[in-house]
């Protein structure tokens, strides 16, 4: 059983949509379980630090990012626009404060790297929030590709998206000086965080995305392994998407539908139904979608006492950045047919100044 | 020199694609204005000057207009918002010195099903029975009273089913064929009054520019006749999908029941303008008297299986019961407005984004 009973100040650093609709949630639930105590909220608008003073009346609202460190925090939660997080984070750990940074874990692998020296540095967890490898059914799957219970992987299929509703505080999740990418950077951290977790790192792929001038809405990413595993990835902010990984094994088929943290479909071969279902650990339930999100909490703060390893700690965090990168510095543009030839021509050379 | 054009709902169908053929080809400098940051997720693809303001609010899209030639209105919100933002986007549109707007209305303010003979100088009436429909004519009367007594140009179209990429007639009708729901009434016989989005878009460009088009409303479609039965076909066979699975329907008789007079008293502007001094405990007693009431009967147990059933919607009903091609000569003599794209093209263009979009297309 984990001793959560040392009590430690935790600062939520970035205000905007993640933390309000996630962590809040997530910390009021595991401040149930654990000792920690919010100290302090910083984020440079007092709107937002207005809309999150209901939920910590105690904690103190910072606009100055200075002032958060002088308060000696024992953890932090890092939730501001990715290309904060590098400077932030390694402040943080500098200062000797434990960080669960969010995804994607910083705009860059180099300032990724350097976020991972600090923590090595300071001798201080650095977790990220890939939060997904919490959900039981993307832990069954690992099993499954680990243990070859369907046989070997052959090939996958994950697409995912729709029209963007994410409930946006600010314009930087669209423009280019705040955003080192568009739906790939955002949405594709999660996939891309998955695919090397259960297959490892691609032997090669091809990438395409619909940036024309500045952010793409739509990516298509072609993967092959060295064990032969092909896959593709259909990544959307615009277009209706089916929303579901499917993974072909020699022996059967598993079906996960996003955001279904405790279900799974799993097709055998030679048998003619489709089990599906929820998961279970004993005879309760497994987590769902937000009980997985709390225990990435709980996992950190364990994790900074020595009494659990981080499930995403930084080295595992930047294994998608780097898959990120490989896929930005080979873009093509991707084929829209409807467009007319003049159309596809200015397309081409807008793309093209992006690579 | 290419006109400044702000473009008020950019963020849907027909302006998604407004901005991307107007910026490919340099036709315009484009200000696409829309209600809130996550629209910017399909526009943010190019690198444009975009505004955020809210349909309604007359001095956010003045800041809007600003600098800006033209106003093309494509907001496409429920019928409130639709009514309301003619008069806003108008009067905004005047203050900020813009020329001229084109406003995006239907063919639906005829009716999905509209009489023979009808055009452009058919009487309108607000008592469809779709709400879209009367807002559309009700924003239709606004903005030329608004004409009356200002200065901006208003051009209207009213174009009929517009498909295209990202169409809803599209992906929709797609997901029907691959679910076995699609359906066809009268074997698919009813006129389809159908508009390619790039046709349309021609039709702006003429809107946009032509003199004489100034407090005119014309009616715009495809070239040919297209009947839903070709509709349906060239999207099944695109699938590579056999049409005969779709099921053949008679028209059912729609008629309000009593949720449909509840909800409408429900979402009345009086009653919504009530219900925060309502007391809580009472609107829930009155929310758990309706679901009682409306709640389904329990299936047998001992019933089995039903195959996947089409949703017959009162919409496509009447949409399918046409019997009347919308005629454009207005547009043709006035605008000089040819549709360009025929719908064999628009189809096949249509059917690249359903494959772009990830179906299983057999192109």
């Amino acid at each position: 059983m984990t001793d959560y009973s040392d009590p430690r100040q935790l600062v939520l650093v970035g205000c905007g949509a993640i933390t309000e609709l996630y962590y809040v949630p997530a910390l009021l639930e595991a401040l149930k379980h654990t000792q920690i105590e919010v100290v302090a909220f910083f984020d440079p608008s007092t709107e937002r630090l207005s809309a999150l003073h209901k939920f910590f009346p105690k904690a103190k609202p910072l606009t100055a990012f200075k002032d958060l460190i002088d308060l000696q925090p024992h953890l932090a939660v890092v939730a501001s626009p990715p290309k904060f997080h590098a400077s932030q984070v390694i402040a943080l750990l500098g200062a000797g404060v434990h960080v669960l940074c969010e995804k994607p874990m910083a705009s860059s692998v180099a300032e990724a790297e350097s976020m991972i020296a600090a923590a090595h540095k300071a001798n201080r967890v650095l977790a990220i929030g890939l939060f997904r490898r919490f959900f039981p059914a993307l832990q069954a799957i690992k099993a499954l590709v680990n243990g070859g219970a369907l046989g070997a992987p052959t090939s996958f299929r994950f697409t995912e998206g729709g029209m963007f509703n994410w409930p946006a505080a600010s314009a930087s999740f669209f423009q280019r000086q705040h955003s080192q990418g568009g739906v790939l950077h955002d949405l594709g951290v999660h996939i891309l965080d998955l695919i090397c977790w259960w297959f490892g790192d691609p032997a090669s792929m091809v990438y395409e995305d619909d940036a024309m001038g500045n952010l793409e809405a739509n990516s298509l990413l072609r993967l092959s392994f060295s064990n032969a595993l092909t896959g593709e990835v259909r990544i959307s902010r615009d277009t209706p998407c089916s929303n579901q990984y499917q993974i072909d094994f020699e022996r059967g088929q598993v079906v996960w539908r996003v955001g279904e943290g405790n279900q799974l479909e799993m097709r055998l071969n030679d048998v003619p139904f489709t089990l599906a279902g929820e998961l279970r650990e004993k005879s309760s339930p497994a987590d769902t979608y937000h009980q997985a999100f709390v225990q990435q909490l709980l996992n950190f703060v364990s994790a900074t006492r020595g009494m659990e390893s981080v499930l995403v700690p930084g080295e595992e965090g930047i294994r998608s950045l780097r898959l990120i990168e490989r896929c930005y510095a080979n873009r093509k543009l991707i084929p829209m047919p409807w467009l007319s030839e003049p159309e596809q021509s200015k397309a081409q050379s807008l793309a093209s100044g992006l690579a | 020199m290419t006109p400044t054009i702000a473009v008020l709902g950019a963020s849907g169908f027909v302006g998604s694609r407004l901005l991307e053929l107007f910026h490919l080809t340099g036709s315009a400098t484009l200000h696409p204005v829309v209600r809130n940051y996550s629209s910017l997720a399909r526009l943010a693809r190019f690198d444009l000057d975009w505004k955020i303001a809210d349909a309604r609010d007359q001095a956010a899209l003045t800041t809007a207009f600003e600098g800006c030639d033209a106003v093309v209105n494509l907001v496409a919100a429920n019928p409130d918002v639709i009514v309301e933002n003619a008069t806003a986007s108008y009067l905004a549109a005047q203050a900020a010195g813009v020329k001229r707007m084109v406003f995006m209305s239907s063919a639906s303010v005829h009716g999905q099903a509209p009489a023979p003979g009808t055009d452009e100088t058919s009487p309108l009436h607000s008592h469809h029975r779709f709400a879209y429909n009367n807002a559309k004519v009700r924003a239709e009367r606004a903005l030329i009273r608004c004409r009356k007594s200002s200065s901006v140009e208003l051009v209207i179209l009213r174009p009929g089913i517009v498909f295209g990429p990202r169409s809803r007639w599209v992906s929709d009708i797609a997901d029907q064929l691959l679910s076995d729901c699609a359906y066809l009434i009268n074997e698919g016989q009813g006129i389809c009054n159908s508009i390619y989005v790039d046709n349309l878009l021609e039709a702006i460009q003429l809107a946009l520019t032509i003199p004489a088009a100034d407090g005119e409303t014309f009616l715009v479609g495809d070239r040919e006749r297209v009947t839903w039965l070709d509709f349906y076909s060239r999207i099944a066979s695109g699938l590579g999908l056999d049409l005969s699975r779709a099921a053949r329907v008679g028209a059912p008789q729609f008629q309000a029941g009593i949720f449909d007079i509840i909800d409408g008293v429900r979402t009345s502007k009086p009653v919504q303008a009530l219900l925060p001094v309502v007391p809580g405990a009472l609107k829930q007693a009155a929310k758990g008297a309706i679901q009682a009431v409306s709640a389904p009967p329990r299936p047998s147990p001992w019933r089995l299986r039903a195959a996947p059933a089409p949703d017959v919607t009162e919409e496509m009903t009447q949409l399918q019961l046409c019997s009347v091609q919308l005629p454009w000569v207005k547009a043709e003599r006035m605008l000089g407005y040819q549709a360009k794209i025929s719908f064999a093209e628009g189809m096949q263009r249509s059917l690249g984004w359903l494959q772009f979009a990830g179906y299983p297309t057999v192109m």
